[in-house]
């Protein structure tokens, strides 16, 4: 009589869920804490004999007037500095960096809905789409590096025996398309102080001029480059029918991410030697210290 | 013959046992009992204000090692063996240009264990660092950043910046060629942002090129300034992993 009550079924199915739930936990002692206390003995067991094994650096004392070469940023930023030698500093230094976390924290009020949520990739094509990000991540940074350090000139010159035609001079690298495209003296040097008006405000006549061949390619061919190429990969990736939802874009796209910021800590950590140069790890001399 | 009944005599083990954990004094100190019962393993847990970063129970998926690496809790530990080092460290160094570097070279060749605990430091801070971008991927990965932990992942890279910034600002301490260029290298690039870049860079190095301003402004950062910012948004990014339910479980 009382179990047929509408209240009585409902409260009893609340108790058999909840006993349900119970049974899937486990007590945070000793289960977790004996886990963290593993874990924290392991780790300070590593980091002792790995600190009895290796010691850290220390060169002589600072000298201002002494440059190494090359000088290194500390190696998290080494990305960065990568970075700095392909466009201009302000870009690479700031507005890539901020841009960069201002998106990674956008990333939540992007991909708002719980598909995917609590398990590794799980969502349906999550680990495909983990692995094109990386690879086109990767493979497409290395192909920018390759430009811009002329490896294809190179490559070039060492498999035909020719020099590279004079004709294409602009496909060197990056800097080529400034230098070797005959652009018009005219927009190579146009004063800015003619269109600021500063002096109209009564401050003094602003004495900038603008070098368009600069611009476009420190400013604006990176900034299409970085922002274009994800477009343009996500739309692929729409087209084929490989990412559908919000999240298959999100994985593509912070799988690129970490793939680009790996490939580019490396390449500025092992592969840039004197004069930051590209060049294999072995032949980086170490700078004088 | 009438037989006595004696209790049976308690053996030593269970006589030190109670003097020592069944006083007056201990029983102030934990008020729980010892944790061999649900019930006592559960008050532990609520009732100790290191332990009760915890909830007093977790779901039995969250304590596979796969599904966290302990990545997160690792970064923490990491942060608390910095701390415990750098404290050390702090004895022996003085930042001034004149005694910056020989005051490490003192801390190698003079000072017992000085040069282990300058290595531990270093290379916790690297682990650091690697151990927060990892995490970063964790979560990124099992998809934990969803509602309702989306500010919660935004707290994840500010304490990211954090990170590096108390790296940033630990690499000029030595005062050698090494610290020396790099953070020179690292603020040009700040500096080279337009408008806002000189006077920012200005400020973080007092000055116009690295030197004895920038160390005790680095120094003063790296000891307590940042700590006591990371350790704030440690705090708020644990109180919510809490109020939201710990670990992010499948729907």
């Amino acid at each position: 009589m009382v179990a047929t009550t509408p209240d009585a079924v409902a409260s009893q199915a609340v108790r058999q869920k909840a006993r349900r739930q119970r049974d899937d936990e486990l007590l945070v002692w000793p289960d977790l804490v004996f886990i963290e206390f593993i874990a924290a003995m392991v780790f300070t067991l590593a980091i002792t004999a790995l600190s009895i094994a290796i010691n850290a650096p220390l060169l002589d004392r600072a000298n201002p007037a002494v440059t190494p070469n090359p000088s290194k940023a500390p190696w998290y930023f080494l990305n960065l500095q990568e970075l700095l030698l392909h466009m201009d500093p302000a870009l690479a230094g700031v507005v890539v960096p901020t841009v960069a976390l201002v998106a990674l924290g956008a990333i939540p009020y992007y991909d708002r809905d719980n598909e995917g949520q609590g398990e590794w990739l799980s969502t349906p094509n999550a680990w495909r789409l983990t692995w094109i990000g990386s690879i086109v991540g990767s493979v497409g940074s290395l192909l920018l590096i390759a430009w811009d350090a002329q490896l294809h000139v190179r490559s070039f010159v060492a498999l035909t025996g020719s020099e590279w035609p004079a004709a294409l001079n602009f496909l060197r690298n990056a800097r080529a398309i400034q230098n070797d495209l005959p652009w018009p003296d005219a927009i190579k040097s146009i004063p800015l102080g003619n269109i600021l008006r500063l002096d109209l405000l009564g401050l003094p006549a602003a004495d900038i001029t603008l070098n368009i061949p600069e611009l476009i390619v420190a400013q604006i061919l990176p900034v299409s480059l970085m922002i274009g190429l994800p477009i343009i990969f996500s739309i692929v990736l729409w087209k084929t029918g490989e990412a559908k939802t919000r999240r298959d874009h999100m994985i593509a796209q912070f799988s690129g991410f970490i793939a680009t910021y790996i490939v580019l800590t490396i390449i500025g950590t092992a592969f840039r030697g004197q004069g930051m140069e590209l060049m294999l790890p072995w032949q980086v001399k170490m700078p004088i210290s | 013959m009438a037989t006595t009944e004696r209790p049976e005599s308690r053996s030593l083990g269970d006589r030190l046992y109670d003097a020592l954990f069944h006083n007056y004094f201990w029983q102030s100190i934990f008020r729980s009992g010892y944790p061999n019962t649900p019930r006592n393993q559960m008050l532990v847990v609520a009732t100790n204000v290191f332990l009760h970063l915890h909830p007093t129970r977790i779901h039995r998926t969250h304590v596979k090692i796969t599904h966290t690496y302990c990545l997160g809790g690792l970064s923490f530990f990491l942060f608390l063996g910095l701390t415990i080092t750098g404290v050390l460290l702090m004895f022996y160094y003085v930042p001034s240009v004149e005694r910056a570097y020989e005051d490490i070279l003192h801390l190698h060749t003079d000072v017992r264990f000085g040069f282990l605990m300058r290595n531990m430091h270093r290379w916790m801070a690297h682990g650091m660092v690697i151990m927060v971008l990892m995490h970063m991927m964790r979560v990124f990965y099992t998809g934990a950043y969803k509602p309702p932990r989306e500010f919660n992942w935004v707290v994840g890279v500010v304490l990211l910046v954090l990170t590096l910034l108390l790296s940033f600002t630990g690499y000029l301490l030595p005062w050698d060629q090494l610290a020396f260029w790099a953070i020179t290298v690292g603020t040009n690039m700040i500096g080279a942002a337009p408008v806002l870049g000189p006077p920012n860079k200005f400020v973080m190095i007092g000055g116009f090129e690295v030197g004895p301003n920038a160390l005790i402004r680095f120094y003063t950062l790296h000891v307590i300034g940042l700590p006591l910012l990371a350790a704030t948004f440690m705090a708020v990014h644990f109180w919510r992993i809490r109020r939201d339910g710990g670990l992010a479980r499948p729907l």
